[in-house]
């Protein structure tokens, strides 16, 4: 571990090929979702990512309210992204949306209007809320694609799902999914969001400094990366479906059941 | 959602001495207290009472000394009412009522000194700052002994920084927030004419009255009478009373789950 | 053959009409969480809003009273309209009713006819991806769960059943069991001996 405090300089992030928490610069660090997190909620998930947890919720449809903020031709989308007080640690952050919070708001809603089909639900609006509990570097990727599943168990129809990731430089190395330190640190740092069925790049920010090669080479490393964070959204969304499954699967489907949807 | 059948159907259970959910008037819901959930913060604790769902996250920080006392540490408590926890949460400034929550269970921590501020010393110029943070992230009621218990649980397991040669380390072998006592709190409704403990969201959007008492073992730290209806100093005294015989439930899952 | 599919899953390379799923690029793809037969080409939704139609049933709450018209907080994207000259009887806001939608206009209104007042009782959410398993073929798990447990049952496709008298408890614990199970096999049988159990 670094200690932040007392070492000024910049410290080696990859040592013998090796990243300081042990990932080779393909590796995501280790992902975890859960659904149906938050009871009132028409949609929820949790991610860790990481040291990052994250919840993330959906509301709605319904009527889009001040009025004034209503389409008559498809549902408006607000987004709130946020990050506790407690998130980081070593200061204590302040308390609700402050600028940078609200950017990622706006990236992150532009995201789901892409994919979320809209013109279902005219005059109406639809809540994403993204808390950020604790932080340790890529929180909007990980956000949107907790998000994401909390969008798909709300059963608002969408046309695909996307993921997060964030891909940075560190010396001449094009890293995957950079963490608080590496963020920290680095010589660029790429969030992006993909629909990988549209194979689409949803969200793309960057700050550093790279070379046209490096950032197509950042954007093959996050598809590739997402092939992994897919597979992770979509066993979560199945997982409670299946369990239930399994537990009955040897019972006898009358032919009543199968036609009563 | 309230409407009038709701209060017709909580009115009828609560006349036959049940509520929804099976339980009796002075019972509380299933509880579950976690600490440690957010290891960046020094100090965390997420507490589960139905479905009501809080997490206190407790940031020890270098600060300077109040003037008016000049010899301790300083604690901050806040709370967020996230819009992610109900459908009737909206974003924005902190409303009046998170902010009365924040208070009560501030004043409770506070009188009981739970933080032992005089530790919090360190030189003329710098002490330590102990804020927690009350995030709510799914409402079903009750939330003051939720967060109590959320608030007590994360100090008392909180860990300590060191401060050496100008530098705070917050890693590797560290101490524990210095702290004392434990508190917890009893909130009463007056529902439809029943006193009942622990409302849920529906139950408590239907109370007149609402009583909060913070103790520890021996004494009372605090307490809150809210909403527009009123008790009798016998309810009153009713309340104390069995204030001190469920809060030792309370106190004894605090303790279970920090392993004292 | 049934499998879950997420959205944006593919299930067919071809295009095809299918009620929740889009076609792009000549291929059908889910836009819900579902479970897909391949057979029949049929997607049910597994968690999903309610789609008012004609001749549905369905609860709500009066949100205003406007001479002429009530409007009708139905919790759904779209809210209700009943005109006071399709009812018998006279509502105040607050009041829970019953009613059927007759059309839909284009501002997102269901007009509702045939309303009726619910007193006393209790509601309980249910996803209305969920309705039709309560229900069952011909209405015939609800039909189960009124008869068995001597309560009345009125089912909103909207997702708000109201519920009245007899076994609260039982049917309050069936609905969450079909509810959690709906895309399972055996469900009935597992409903009917938790009524038994119960009774």
């Amino acid at each position: 571990m670094i200690t932040m405090a007392s070492s000024q300089e910049k410290p080696q992030l990859i040592v013998d090929g090796k990243r300081l928490d042990g990932r080779d610069a393909g590796d995501l660090r280790p992902i975890s979702i859960q659904t149906n997190v938050v009871k009132n909620a028409v949609g929820s998930a949790y991610i860790e990512w990481g040291n990052n947890k994250i919840i993330a919720a959906v509301y709605g449809p319904k009527e889009a309210l001040p009025k004034h903020t209503a389409n008559p031709e498809r549902a408006v989308i607000k987004c709130r992204y946020a990050m506790s007080p407690f998130s980081s640690l070593e200061d204590h952050g302040r308390t609700g949306p402050n600028r940078r919070a609200t950017e990622i708001s706006k990236v992150t809603r532009e995201v789901f209007e892409n994919v979320v089909m809209l013109e279902k639900f005219p005059g109406s609006e639809i809540d994403i809320y993204v808390e950020v509990l604790q932080a340790d570097g890529g929180t909007r990727a990980a956000g949107v694609t907790a998000a994401a599943v909390a969008m798909a168990t709300s059963g608002i129809p969408m046309t695909d799902l996307p993921f997060g990731v964030s891909i940075g430089k560190i010396g001449e190395t094009i890293v995957v999914d950079l963490n608080k330190i590496e963020d920290n640190y680095s010589d660029a740092d790429v969030p992006m969001v993909i629909s990988p069925r549209q194979d689409k790049i949803l969200l793309l920010q960057m700050d550093g400094n790279m070379t046209k090669d490096n950032i197509k080479e950042a954007i093959d490393l996050a598809k590739k990366a997402g092939e992994t964070i897919s597979k992770l959204q979509s066993d979560a969304l199945r997982a409670p479906y299946l369990e239930v499954m399994e537990k009955y699967k040897g019972e006898k489907s009358s032919y009543d059941e199968k036609q009563a949807d | 959602m309230n409407n009038a059948t709701t209060y017709d159907y909580i009115t009828e259970l609560l006349n036959k001495g049940t509520r929804e959910d099976g339980r009796e008037n002075l019972e509380y819901r299933a509880l579950s207290i976690k600490p440690g959930t957010m290891p960046n913060a020094e100090g965390s604790a997420e507490v589960n009472l139905g479905f009501t769902r809080v997490l206190a996250g407790v940031k020890v920080v270098l600060g300077e000394p109040m003037q008016d006392r000049p010899n301790e540490g300083n604690l901050a408590m806040s709370a967020e009412l996230l819009p992610l926890a109900a459908a009737h949460f909206e974003p924005g400034p902190p409303s009046p009522e998170a902010i009365e929550l924040a208070r009560v269970v501030d004043r409770g921590i506070r009188a009981a000194n739970i933080v032992d501020l005089p530790k919090l010393f360190i030189t003329e110029e710098k002490v330590w700052d102990v804020y927690v943070d009350l995030y709510v992230l799914n409402y079903d009621g009750n939330l003051f002994d939720a967060c109590t218990m959320a608030a007590t649980t994360a100090l008392k397991s909180a860990r300590m920084p060191k401060y050496e040669n100008d530098a705070v380390i917050r890693e590797g072998s560290l101490g524990k927030l210095p702290t004392k006592g434990l508190l917890s709190s009893c909130t009463f409704g007056s529902v439809a004419g029943h006193i009942i403990l622990d409302t849920n969201a529906n139950e408590e959007s239907f109370a007149d009255a609402r009583l909060t008492i913070a103790n520890d073992e021996t004494v009372v730290r605090a307490m809150q009478k809210g909403l527009g209806g009123g008790f009798t100093p016998k309810e009153v005294s009713d309340m104390l009373d069995i204030t001190f015989e469920k809060s030792k439930e309370i106190r004894n899952a605090i303790n279970k789950s920090i392993g004292e | 053959m049934q499998r879950i599919v997420i959205p944006g899953e593919k299930l067919e390379d071809k295009p095809l009409r299918i009620e929740g799923a889009i076609v792009d690029n000549g291929k059908t793809y889910s836009t819900v969480m579902g479970s897909y037969d391949q057979d029949k080409k049929a997607l049910i939704p597994l968690e999903g809003l309610w789609y008012p139609m004609p001749g549905d049933t369905v609860v709500g709450r009066i949100a205003e009273d406007k001479f002429t018209v009530y409007i009708v907080d139905l919790s759904a994207p779209y809210r209700g309209l009943i005109f006071s000259k399709d009812s018998n009887e006279e509502f105040v806001a607050g009041d829970l009713v019953e009613a059927t939608v007759k059309e839909l206009d284009k501002t997102q209104t269901a007009i509702l006819g045939r309303p009726r007042k619910l007193t006393g009782g209790k509601l309980v959410y249910v996803k209305p991806s969920k309705i039709p398993r309560i229900l069952g073929r011909g209405n015939n798990m609800i039909k189960q769960l009124t008869m068995k447990t001597h309560t009345d049952v009125t089912v909103g496709m909207n997702g708000i059943i109201w519920l009245r008298g007899g076994r609260l408890d039982l049917v309050s614990e069936a609905l969450n069991m079909i509810q959690e199970e709906a895309h399972t096999s055996g469900l009935t049988n597992r409903v009917m001996s938790l009524l038994e159990l119960g009774a």
